[in-house]
């Protein structure tokens, strides 16, 4: 779990519009916090499905799913048993 | 009649037909009037005030609009993609005393931004109103006045377009012929609405007393979900069709009730509309064009001349004029390259604050939009590109030169070139050309954009070149640009 989080809190360093220094809460939104717009969204979401391996179905593209470190990190969980 | 109005009177005539849905969460055109008045009252020491509107996109943002209307004061919404800084600049150039805030926008932006303010008003989910600050200025304004829309304003100069209730009206009144909108449509909003386009389908929706339902493109089930929810025409940008169409199963399935697909913002390509055409036949594409000038509409394409003329604007909207000037303001022939004029009840006031810009753009009651075009035989327009530098971005307009100038001031460098470059979704991004200098550090300009610009301005990459990008006769341009990019890629 621990793993995943950092690799994408890595992502977003260097792909978002999250600024290094910053820390952010694993519940904290990414698009209200202005991290994520549309765009980067799907571009993350091609990310995970590439580094992990696994298909998201439309209907997992959800803020409950895509909106936290904590909602990512448990989604890739989940899929990538 | 102002736009409010037909709120009013479709809460007499049905009142309890749906107006605006959110989430879970739908209001009637009673409540949504009686709503509206809560808030038009706060408002009532004020006569023809300047009020900025810090919400976002959804029913609270909606009411708090009309309620600036109703009670007869000033609309400015604010862009909130746009980074505070730009947003500041807005504020700045436009001398706004007085703003109206949701609560949530409230606390995200902090004590400290509000305040500059006389007036501060702030909004919560359950609409009680609560002044946090109050003191009324009189202003002199345009006395037609009623919105203030801004095109652009990320860099440089921010440019407020003035629009009156007639403005308003009269484009909504055209949109709605030409979409045949009636009360028993649904529109689907996931588009911002603090622009011309997303203000567009607002207005002409409510004129006909229809349904709007409201979301964001960030995440894509909720919006498939939201187009499922009985939606017969959806709006959107080019990019938004394209990451819809990312999803092509789903896609099918969620457009097999949309009656019209109508889009404005950038033109549609031929790989769009082919891919609308296969995964939803029975949808029709209506791809719009205009610009925040013109209120929102100035042209369409009938969709059954979708496929043979796909790469033209279409034709004027009803109400109307179009034509093509030479640069002496005679109208030419068609064939014949020149700037593309508009005239109608459409047409903006001016720019706020700039006589100069203004005085630029409507000339003898023509709004020149600075697009160049033919026109065709039977009244078709066919664009040809800009007469000045300004490119798309993401459907967004924005002038290179403001984007470059604003990095360079503000990073060790000695040049920055903005390259636009083609991306898979948004249509163009851009990357930068930087001439370094000893100081140039490639990861403080990314920082700077990632700061200060909206996202779609955030750059690709960043390329060091050691020369101007000068053309053949020694002038700097988009084009030379473009030339000196695709140089320096070939031969890397």
């Amino acid at each position: 779990m621990e793993q995943i989080k950092n690799d994408i809190l890595d992502y977003l360093k260097n792909n978002s519009f999250m600024e290094r220094e910053k820390t952010i809460d694993d519940s904290d939104s990414l698009t209200q916090n202005g991290i994520l717009d549309s765009i980067g969204l799907l571009e993350l979401i091609d990310y995970i499905c590439e580094r992990y391996s696994i298909e998201i179905p439309e209907d997992m593209l959800t803020p409950e799913n895509f909106d936290s470190l904590r909602g990512i990190t448990n989604l890739i969980t989940r899929l990538a048993k | 009649m102002r736009i409010d109005a037909y709120i009013l009177e479709h809460a007499r005539k049905t009142p309890h037909q749906i107006a605006l849905e959110e989430g879970k969460r739908s209001i009637s055109y009673s409540c949504l009037d009686e709503d509206i008045n809560i808030v038009a009252s706060s408002l009532s020491d004020f006569d023809h005030c300047k009020f900025a509107i810090l919400a976002e996109s959804g029913i609270q943002y909606i009411k708090i609009l009309m309620a600036v209307y109703r009670s007869g004061n000033i609309a400015i919404p604010l862009p909130i993609e746009l980074p505070g800084l730009s947003l500041e600049r807005i504020l700045d150039s436009a001398c706004i005393n007085n703003i109206i805030a949701t609560k949530k926008l409230y606390s995200r932006f902090g004590d400290g931004f509000f305040e500059r303010f006389g007036t501060v008003i702030v909004v919560s989910d359950n609409t009680a109103v609560e002044a946090l600050s109050k003191r009324v200025i009189l202003e002199r304004n345009d006395p037609e006045l009623r919105l203030v829309l801004y095109t652009s304003g990320t860099t440089g100069t921010p440019k407020g377009v003035m629009l009156s209730d007639k403005n308003l009206v009269s484009n909504a009144r055209s949109i709605t012929e030409v979409l045949s909108l009636t009360s028993k449509d649904k529109a689907a909003l996931v588009i911002s609405p603090h622009h011309a386009f997303g203000n567009s389908i607002i207005n002409s929706h409510i004129m006909a007393g229809s349904s709007i339902s409201i979301g964001t493109m960030n995440f894509i089930g909720p919006v498939f979900s939201l187009i499922e929810s009985g939606v017969s025409i959806f709006y959107g940008v080019p990019s938004t069709y394209r990451i819809l169409l990312k999803y092509p199963e789903r896609f099918k399935k969620a457009f097999t009730n949309v009656r019209t697909a109508a889009s404005a913002g950038g033109a549609m390509d031929r790989v769009i509309v082919r891919a609308i055409k296969e995964f939803s036949p029975n949808t029709e594409i209506l791809p719009m064009y205009g610009q925040t000038e013109a209120t929102a509409r100035l042209a369409y394409l009938p969709s059954e001349d979708v496929d043979e003329f796909i790469d033209t604007i279409g034709k004027a909207i009803p109400g109307v004029t179009l034509d093509v000037f030479d640069s002496e303001n005679w109208p030419l022939e068609p064939g014949i390259t020149g700037e593309l004029v508009a005239k109608g009840d459409n047409i903006l006031l001016g720019y706020l604050n700039d006589d100069a810009a203004t005085e630029k753009i409507i000339i003898d009651g023509w709004l020149h939009t600075g697009d160049l075009a033919q026109k065709l035989q039977g009244g078709y327009i066919r664009l040809l590109g800009r007469k000045d530098d300004l490119i798309k971005v993401g459907d967004h307009r924005v002038n290179p030169r403001e984007v470059e100038k604003e990095i360079e001031m503000n990073n060790e460098v000695s040049n920055v070139f903005v390259v636009p470059v083609s991306h898979e979704l948004m249509g163009n991004a851009i990357s930068l050309m930087v001439i370094p200098n000893q100081e140039t550090d490639v990861e403080k300009i990314f920082a700077f954009c990632r700061k200060n610009l909206p996202g779609y301005l955030y750059p690709r990459e960043i390329l060091f070149i050691d020369h101007l990008p000068l053309s053949e006769n020694g002038k700097i341009s988009n084009r030379s640009i473009i030339e000196e990019y695709q140089h320096v890629k070939a031969s890397m």
